[in-house]
């Protein structure tokens, strides 16, 4: 039975200090949406026996066949809060006055890193984050990544460790042991959190603390879980000690001492860790006694923990005896509800800090007013993180948040793209929203409207969307910033229709995919291929799944993965180079240089951006990079694309009509960075510098048509000369596994040209962690390499990290770049062979 | 220093390379009456009794043509006019340089394309004329092709001199059953029959001329002959390309209409029915008309998206991909913004082969575009109608109108024009200025 209504979620959306928002978000396999059950089957949306086992959350029959969640899933859930939890809620934004029930709008994320945008995109619309971390496994790769991510959003993160069960039954850790793991784990998510939030900033403190509450231990599959507040309202009268101090005592450097009643803050010879005597001591009690089949010791138990079981359940034993006893002694919905209810911010609270985060406008427009104060009578703004596909094909759900304002049925708004600028019509949509829906798993419900602080879907924007936007009334509103992703689309396959009258349809899928996945990326090359690229092999092989049979429905033929590669320089060219224009009166003198180590990478994440004011950015380049400081001013240019990771610097000296010519350079040189000279592949770390022009007086034949293929030409002559490299992206991979398994790894990367650069054990537990890096070009395949090296015991999280130079020269017959960038000709339909320098180079 | 106001030196004139794609063939005196068949054209000007006759050569024949023309000249007493360096391509007949001196016949020599003319001044081909070695090919034919084998021997106009020596090679051999397949086809005399054949063997060298067979006829094998037998299978490449350039027409808000030739039949049409397309589909054209386009020229057009050309079949344009933009085909034009589901898909240069008046199916609905993954509108929205009346209307505040075509792009232009530098420029009396033509100008140093 459900226990609530659609008009019932409709009521709480008004009492907005009562609803959380929040993202379950952990490393693979740490159990996100086994937990996340607890709380569906507590808001009575699934049986109770069921959990940790539906995977509700897991919505398409792929995941579930897998075991693993691809698309990231909302659940709208109502609960009420007993009195005397509510008494924990102290910030009175946190909660209307007199009002038990919570919304609780919950998005489930998937925890491989291939699928790291559905993580984003949900952090995005959430205010706060349940962090699960698998207690025999630890911290891991992803666990940093999502929660870095979180921090960056402005998300209060708090902590389950989950998978006590299997420490208990399997690792058969003691008490103190355990404990130990428990508190690396917290130290660990702590230092992580200490390294990407300021403690002074405006969100405020955000670690977790077991003692207040933030972290909440137990098994999601057998669906019990607690906080130390369960476990010192237990306690509490029996010491007549307030539950909050009685809390402070259960955790960290408190000792107890059962004969002479007393406590410590050393370990000495008689007393106990309280944590270890009041807490895993009964639950060990419990364990040992149903798992070694005591029956007298554990009903003699039973009474005193106040757990009586149904008569249905008397005759299990074992395993399924033990699940009950502990979901009926600590409900894991029950700890979980409190743990988000009391300390995961309401968007009262959380949009007053978010706001300067999310908007790109003044911060005192009426748009950001309305954001801040989570004002339902502001006008709307609203941020789509996602598009869900429909049963209808071809038309999507836009998925998104409702930060100011309402969104109702029927009503007209201002559909904004992320290429939106406000005052112009570009990417500007007015029309009507079709439909408010909330979104719950596998089902939708219709609903009027929805305001400010809440989760919920709309029909009929999807086609003015591509994957994300800005829903506003207000006619002056700017955008809601874009995500930024953690992963990038490196890896990519050219897919054909096996019937080439098919292509139509091909053509419309791909189309459909693009919408419906954050990260995929669509693309028809020059040379007419449709190629499609994702973040890894496991991403990749879900979209052409989801392309095959959901998005176009034709049989599709894919290519081997290939890579893109970027085309740089190693060394300053040999000499300066001149070209000179068709009509010869105009001459170009340039020089290519690699840019120092960093460079580039500061253009990519934009901290070196072309909007920023000339002099900061010159300051920059020459504080850090020991630039000229008034060359550094002079940049004239980023390419390709007019921000992409290579400048052109004007170093000239007094030259005439140099500003009228600058359009037209500025066109060649996008032009050759987007294509480079050895394959048209992009180029990457390159600065040109021109040393001279000389321009003929008049301006008919000085105009771009003598410029641009001019500059192109001497850019190219530039490149040449300057011992051209290829770069190829390197995934960071971290494996976890026993041992035993390392010497396999180590034989693994070998092969792939890998290279190991931490190995250590985990500590706490047997398993060991490497690191390496990983040419993408080598990682096809590399997961089920590795596991059959290692007996299926390593399982690698491959991510992008950063392109390297792939050592040998390209201009050389015989050398690996040689080859690569004669498959990429002849791939594009390229003549074969080298680039001619004498092409692009003219004497005096 | 030159004396000259209005032409360059001739210095710069004469010492200026020109790209030539074929190296000049000059012809010994003593063959010239039978490679350029001086009989054949005299006797069809006599009996034609035309007064005025062009002779149009292409450039690499060039060297050639003034020993041709005073041959003729001798035979038939009259004077016969050259054409040279053609507007367009040399390939299609150069009616508007005929037109200058009111030509009533033309004779072309050199590479035809075979394109549909849109002018009807009598003319005639004479064929460039290539030696073969025919025992050679036979051979070759031999190891490539079985017996059982029905393959359409196409012999392009630089091996038609030789054409009955290759039917006598090929004749049937009853008893062996031999080259009882073979079927030998002129290729000034092609038609439809040659569709969909199991294998065709072009005897040629044109490549753009393989292209067109290859995209007109589909043959399921096309081979061809440079000294050994080759399979032709770029024809799918090319086919691919169009990908690109369809989503791109698609993408684009500005379109260039090249004017690439005048000779070619319905070339008023194309252009009137790509402008339509174009303009039903929201977007912006200019039509350029630069003589033959080569890069610089069409580089002076950088508010461009993409180019179309309009011009004959045989031209080598679109192969290139030196361009600033991409060049298009009438066909992908109407591919890309006619979404009549009935059209014709069949990719094909030559565009009377499609050229009609159909009705244009425009969609309104937003895409993504698979070139930028961003979304794109078919077709703008309908302009808000100003009223007519003359009361005060509220300025929206911050909105200008503007768009990214025409005017939008000039905007984002770097240079915007003369500067100004008010005060900061030094004032002088006035002083002479330049004087005579930007090649090089009377009182500039004697320098380059």
């Amino acid at each position: 039975m459900v226990n609530f209504t659609v008009d019932e979620i409709r009521v709480m959306m008004d009492k907005k200090k009562n609803i959380r928002n929040m993202s379950v978000i952990a490393h693979v396999d740490h159990g996100k949406s086994t937990l996340t059950d607890s709380l569906v089957s507590k808001a009575g949306i699934i049986a109770g026996a069921k959990a940790g086992e539906t995977r509700f959350t897991d919505t398409r029959k792929d995941e579930q066949e897998r075991c693993i969640t691809i698309k990231s899933t909302a659940i709208s859930m109502y609960f009420e809060l007993e009195d005397k939890d509510l008494v924990f809620i102290t910030n009175p934004d946190q909660r209307e006055k007199d009002e038990k029930g919570f919304l609780i709008n919950l998005i489930d994320s998937p925890g491989h890193v291939d699928f790291s945008s559905e993580v984003t995109a949900a952090l995005r619309v959430t205010d706060g984050a349940l962090v699960v971390v698998d207690c025999v496994s630890g911290v891991c790769v992803q666990t940093e990544t999502v929660l870095r991510q979180a921090i960056a959003e402005r998300i209060k993160p708090i902590l389950f460790m989950n998978k006590m069960d299997r420490a208990l039954l399997e690792l058969q850790l003691d008490a103190e042991e355990l404990y130990q793991t428990f508190q690396r784990i917290v130290e660990n998510v702590n230092v992580i959190i200490a390294t990407y939030n300021d403690d002074s900033g405006p969100m405020g403190e955000v670690r977790v603390d077991p003692s207040k509450g933030s972290v909440g231990f137990g098994s999601g599959l057998h669906g019990w879980a607690f906080t130390l507040k369960q476990f010192a309202e237990m306690y509490a009268e029996k010491f007549k000690i307030d539950v909050v101090k009685l809390m402070n005592r259960l955790w960290g450097e408190s000792f107890f001492n059962a004969k002479t009643k007393k406590w410590a803050k050393q370990k000495d010879d008689d007393n106990k860790r309280s944590f270890c005597m009041y807490i895993l001591d009964p639950i060990y009690k419990i364990f040992n006694s149903v798992m070694n089949y005591k029956k007298e010791e554990y009903e003699a138990l039973l009474p005193k923990l106040g757990i009586i079981l149904k008569h249905e359940d008397k005759d299990k034993d074992g395993k399924q005896l033990l699940k009950v006893i502990m979901r009926t002694w600590l409900p894991a919905g029950e700890a979980l509800l409190q743990m988000i209810a009391i300390h995961l911010p309401s968007p009262v609270v959380a949009q007053k800090y978010r706001m300067e985060m999310l908007y790109e406008g003044p911060l005192d427009d009426e748009a950001a007013l309305g954001i801040k104060n989570c004002d339902a009578t502001a006008p709307l703004m609203m941020y789509i993180s996602k598009m869900v596909p429909t049963s209808d094909k071809g038309r999507f759900y836009a998925f998104g948040r409702v930060f100011s304002g309402k969104v109702a049925t029927g009503m007209k708004a201002r559909i904004m793209g992320p290429n939106y600028t406000p005052g112009k019509k570009e990417d500007l949509y007015e029309k009507a929203i079709q439909r408010t829906i909330l979104m719950m798993g596998r089902y939708v419900e219709a609903i009027e409207d929805v305001p400010s602080g809440n989760i919920c879907g709309l029909v009929g924007v999807d086609q003015f969307l591509v994957k994300t936007g800005t829903i506003s009334t207000f006619k002056d509103a700017h955008n809601l910033k874009v995500m930024k992703f953690s992963v990038s689309p490196v890896v990519r396959v050219a897919v054909e229709p096996k019937n080439p009258a098919d292509l139509p349809k091909l053509v419309e899928g791909l189309k459909r995919l693009t919408k419906s996945d954050p990260m995929v990326q669509c693309i028809i090359e020059e040379s007419g291929e449709h190629i499609i690229a994702g973040a890894g092999e496991l991403h990749l092989e879900i979209c052409l799944k989801d392309l095959e049979e959901d998005h176009a429905c034709i049989p599709i033929k894919k290519s081997d993965p290939v890579v893109s590669y970027r085309e740089t320089v190693s060394e300053e060219s040999d000499q300066t180079c001149l070209s000179k224009s068709p009509n010869k009166h105009n001459r170009l003198f340039m020089r290519a240089q690699p840019m120092p180590d960093g460079l580039a990478e500061d253009i990519d994440e934009g901290k070196v951006n072309p909007r920023d004011d000339f002099k900061v950015r010159a300051r920059y380049l020459t504080e850090k990079y020991d630039y000229d400081i008034t060359e550094a001013r002079k940049i004239w240019c980023f390419g390709p694309d007019g921000t992409g990771p290579n400048i052109l610097v004007d170093c000239t000296k007094g030259v005439q009509y140099l500003n009228e010519i600058k359009d037209s350079v500025v066109a060649g040189f996008q032009w050759a960075t987007k294509e480079g000279v050895l394959s048209e592949e992009n180029l990457r770390g390159v600065r040109f510098n021109i040393y001279d022009v000389t321009l003929h007086a008049d301006a008919i034949h000085r105009g771009g048509g003598q410029i641009i293929p001019t500059t192109r030409r001497c850019l190219y002559a530039c490149l040449l000369t300057a011992s051209p490299r290829l770069m190829e992206p390197i995934y960071k991979c971290e494996i976890m596994c026993p041992e035993v398994a390392v010497g396999g790894i180590y034989g693994v990367l070998n092969r792939r040209r890998g290279h190991v650069f931490e190995e250590a054990q985990v500590a706490g537990t047997p398993m060991f962690i490497v690191k390496a890096y990983l040419p993408v070009n080598e990682s096809f395949g590399f997961t089920a390499d590795l596991r059959s090296n290692t007996g299926g015991q390593a399982f690698p999280q491959s991510v992008f990290d950063h392109w390297q130079i792939l050592p040998g020269n390209p201009m050389e017959a015989g050398t690996r770049p040689y080859g690569i960038v004669q498959d990429t000709r002849k791939r594009k339909g390229l003549k074969e062979g080298l680039p001619d320098l004498m092409q692009y180079l003219d004497k005096l | 220093m030159t004396e000259n106001t209005f032409f360059s030196n001739e210095v710069i004139s004469l010492e200026k390379s020109i790209d030539l794609t074929s190296t000049p063939v000059e012809t010994k005196l003593e063959d010239l009456d039978e490679v350029y068949e001086i009989n054949r054209c005299s006797k069809w000007i006599q009996t034609n009794n035309f007064q005025r006759v062009c002779l149009q050569f292409p450039d690499h024949l060039l060297p050639d043509s003034s020993h041709v023309a005073l041959k003729l000249q001798k035979i038939l007493k009259q004077t016969l006019y050259l054409l040279g360096d053609t507007a367009y391509e040399s390939c299609c007949i150069d009616y508007i340089a005929a037109a200058h001196i009111n030509a009533d016949a033309i004779i072309h020599f050199g590479p035809v394309c075979f394109s549909k003319t849109s002018a009807n001044i009598p003319h005639i081909n004479i064929y460039e004329k290539k030696p073969l070695n025919i025992t050679k090919l036979r051979s070759d034919y031999d190891e490539v092709f079985e017996k059982s084998m029905a393959v359409v021997l196409l012999v392009d106009s630089i091996y038609l001199h030789l054409i009955d020596k290759i039917v006598t090679a090929f004749a049937k051999i009853p008893k062996l059953q031999k080259y009882e397949n073979v079927t030998i086809q002129r290729i000034d005399e092609i038609d439809d029959n040659l569709k969909n054949k199991d294998i065709i063997f072009f005897l040629g060298e044109k490549y753009q001329t393989l292209v067109n067979i290859a995209l007109t006829f589909k043959p399921k094998q096309l081979n061809y002959y440079d000294g050994t037998v080759k399979i032709f299978e770029d024809a799918s490449k090319i086919i691919k390309r169009r990908h690109f350039i369809i989503e791109k027409i698609k993408d684009s808000e500005t379109i260039g209409i090249i004017i690439g030739t005048l000779g070619v039949k319905n070339y008023l049409q194309i252009l009137d029915r790509i402008k339509s397309l174009i303009s039903q589909s929201g977007k912006k054209y200019y039509l350029i008309s630069v003589g033959k386009p080569t890069v610089a020229k069409l580089a002076n057009f950088p508010e461009m998206d993409i180019y179309v050309v309009v011009t004959c079949a045989m031209s080598e344009i679109y192969e290139s991909r030196d361009f600033y933009k991409p060049i298009a085909t009438p066909f992908d034009v109407e591919a890309a913004l006619n979404l009549d589901p009935d059209k014709s898909t069949n990719f094909t240069l030559d565009y009377n082969a499609f050229l009609n008046d159909a009705k244009v199916v425009t969609c309104s609905e937003p895409t993504v575009s698979l070139l930028t993954n961003k979304l794109r509108i078919s077709k703008p929205e309908e302009h808000v109608k100003i009223n007519n009346d003359t009361s005060l209307a509220v300025k929206d505040v911050g909105t200008v109108a503007l768009n990214n075509s025409g005017a939008g792009y000039l905007l984002q232009r770097s240079w915007q024009g003369l500067e100004q530098n008010l005060g900061q420029t030094e004032a002088h009396l006035a002083k002479e200025g330049r004087d005579g033509i930007p090649l090089h100008y009377k009182n500039e140093e004697n320098n380059s």
